[in-house]
């Protein structure tokens, strides 16, 4: 492939980079898409679940091709001490809200979209550098070619070395990411819908707090596929490296629950994954634009972690919308200086979905109190305990029963505090 | 609990990982300034646990899942020693089931 005549080089095939290619070579535009991996998809993980909506806006009626393992009808969280848990689980009446789904496969089937739409794509191509002229990005360099182009939109991911080759970010701090892990376990889709309780093709999301991340900053999440289960536990960076705990061993904390043993008993482990999570947001990058480029996706921030919803994907697609949308108009300008590209900040903060990464500002902060992972959780159990349990000692009310569970663990004053900054945060 | 209970460890999950070795080394790392780094933080924040300590810091890049975050912890918590890039094009870790 002659890698001269393109206008735009979109760097990373994941969701934020085939929504920006697809929607630029929809428009006519000639477009580089480019892909270190053996395939789009192929370095990518993620929990595992994608909001459909990102995707209607996207490809329209056409997003019902997409790779779908199960649409996700019930959702759950479970708070657990080691010994004991307390679930609440939620049926949606919304039956293709959203799915879960394989990065190797929803990855590569959205690169191809975009391929059909006209963009051209490239695999096993790491970008090394930028080609900066005059203070402006005026194309890449990958390996020994040099690709120049008008624009480019750096959809590189968590690392985002084109960001700070840029100079739009500097290294994060390790509070502001964590360490995602997943096992894979291989079980039959009758086991699957039998230990959820679900039909045929829906699908289960849950989230356990507590125990298993042993009191650090983090959680475990379940994720239904057709016949297989992703079970991962997310831990803060800065907690699992500085209080020396290795952060694979949060693996078999949650796996060898007896809550969870139960739900992947007689499954087998496929595959174990592994990927960093930016948990900063949009303040990641000092701007997601330059002279000549703009950052979409993770490589922007662009993704929500707010405690009870986890997105990356969908964010990804609507600000790689958003970021084509910026070219094109400056395209028609014929003008790509950053001036010209400030257009694209605009419509991230105006866009109603990423919108929410502003509104769920403060939870990140918030996120970082610890209580949440060493305390309540505890609180919880020990409550329903109090409440469950009968031993004809005779029991207390329920009020009383709380205010006894608190004492030693956590101060009224905390405790309200933590109540009303919740109410405000979230 | 039921007799079908996996046990999983840690060399049994990196077995299920396809990597191509890259030729190139794509994670160096100044090794004397490790003898003096008080908190070592490559060596629990590693997924695949690339980093161990015998002595001296040893890694061996063949697990690598490209997560990254031992750059960070490296140069926030620890002796700023790891220099890392991805691997080449199309060699590294590769996922199936991401």
């Amino acid at each position: 492939m002659s890698l001269e005549g393109f206008e735009v080089a979109v760097v990373g095939a994941g969701p934020a980079g085939s929504a920006a290619a697809l929607t630029l070579a929809r428009e006519g535009v000639q477009v580089l898409l480019v892909e270190r991996g053996t395939f789009p998809g192929s370095k990518n993980v993620f929990g595992g679940r994608i909001y459909s909506y990102a995707l209607k806006r996207l490809l329209g009626d056409r997003w019902k091709d997409a790779p779908v393992e199960r649409f996700v009808r019930k959702e759950g969280i479970t708070f657990m001490t080691a010994d004991s848990s307390f679930s609440i689980e939620y049926e949606s009446k919304d039956p293709t809200g959203s799915f879960t789904s394989i990065r190797a496969k929803f990855d590569k089937w959205l690169a191809e979209q975009a391929e059909k739409a006209g963009a051209s794509l490239i695999t096993d191509s790491r970008v090394d550098d930028l080609v900066i002229e005059g203070g402006r990005v005026k194309g890449i360099i990958a390996g020994q070619d040099k690709i120049p182009t008008d624009a480019v939109i750096a959809c590189d991911g968590t690392t985002t070395s084109l960001a700070r080759r840029a100079g739009l970010a500097t290294m994060l701090e390790p509070e502001e990411v964590s360490m995602g892990m997943k096992d894979v376990v291989e079980l039959s889709a009758e086991r699957i819908e039998e230990r959820f309780g679900l039909e045929p093709g829906e699908g289960a999301a849950h989230v356990f707090v507590g125990d298993c991340s042993g009191g650090l900053r983090g959680g475990g999440f379940l994720y239904t596929n057709k016949d297989s289960l992703a079970l991962g536990m997310v831990v803060g960076a800065d907690d699992t490296s500085t209080k020396a705990v290795p952060s694979h061993t949060f693996m078999d904390r949650l796996r060898n629950h007896r809550r969870v043993q139960r739900l992947i008993r007689d499954g087998k482990t496929i595959e174990y994954d592994a990927h960093m999570i930016p948990e900063a947001g949009p303040k990641m990058l000092t701007r997601p634009y330059t002279g000549g480029m703009l950052v979409a996706g993770d490589a922007a921030g662009h993704l929500l972690n707010n405690g009870y919803t986890f997105r990356g994907v969908d964010m990804a697609i609507v600000s790689g919308i958003a970021a084509a949308h910026t070219i094109l108009e400056a395209r028609k300008r014929k003008d790509y200086s950053a001036q010209s590209l400030q257009t694209y900040e605009r419509k991230l903060r105006e866009e109603p979905a990423l919108k929410d990464m502003y509104t769920f500002s403060k939870v990140p902060r918030y996120l970082r109190n610890n209580r949440l992972y060493n305390v309540y959780p505890d609180l919880v159990c020990n409550a329903a305990e109090a409440v469950y349990h009968v031993d004809g000692n005779g029991k207390r009310k329920i009020y009383k029963e709380l205010r006894a569970q608190t004492k030693g663990k956590v101060s009224t004053m905390s405790l309200i505090r933590d109540l009303l900054a919740g109410a405000r945060t979230f | 609990m039921s007799e079908k209970q996996e046990e999983m460890s840690l060399d049994k999950r990196l077995a299920l990982v396809s990597f191509n070795k890259d030729p190139e080394p794509f994670i160096e790392v100044d090794t004397k300034l490790c003898q003096k780094c008080e908190k070592k933080p490559c060596l629990y924040i590693c997924p695949a646990q690339v980093y161990s300590w015998q002595d001296q810091l040893n890694y061996n890049t063949e697990g690598c899942m490209e997560t990254g975050a031992c750059l960070i912890v490296c140069h926030k918590i620890g002796a700023k020693a790891i220099s890392w890039k991805y691997p080449s094009g199309g060699k590294g870790v590769s996922f199936k089931l991401g």
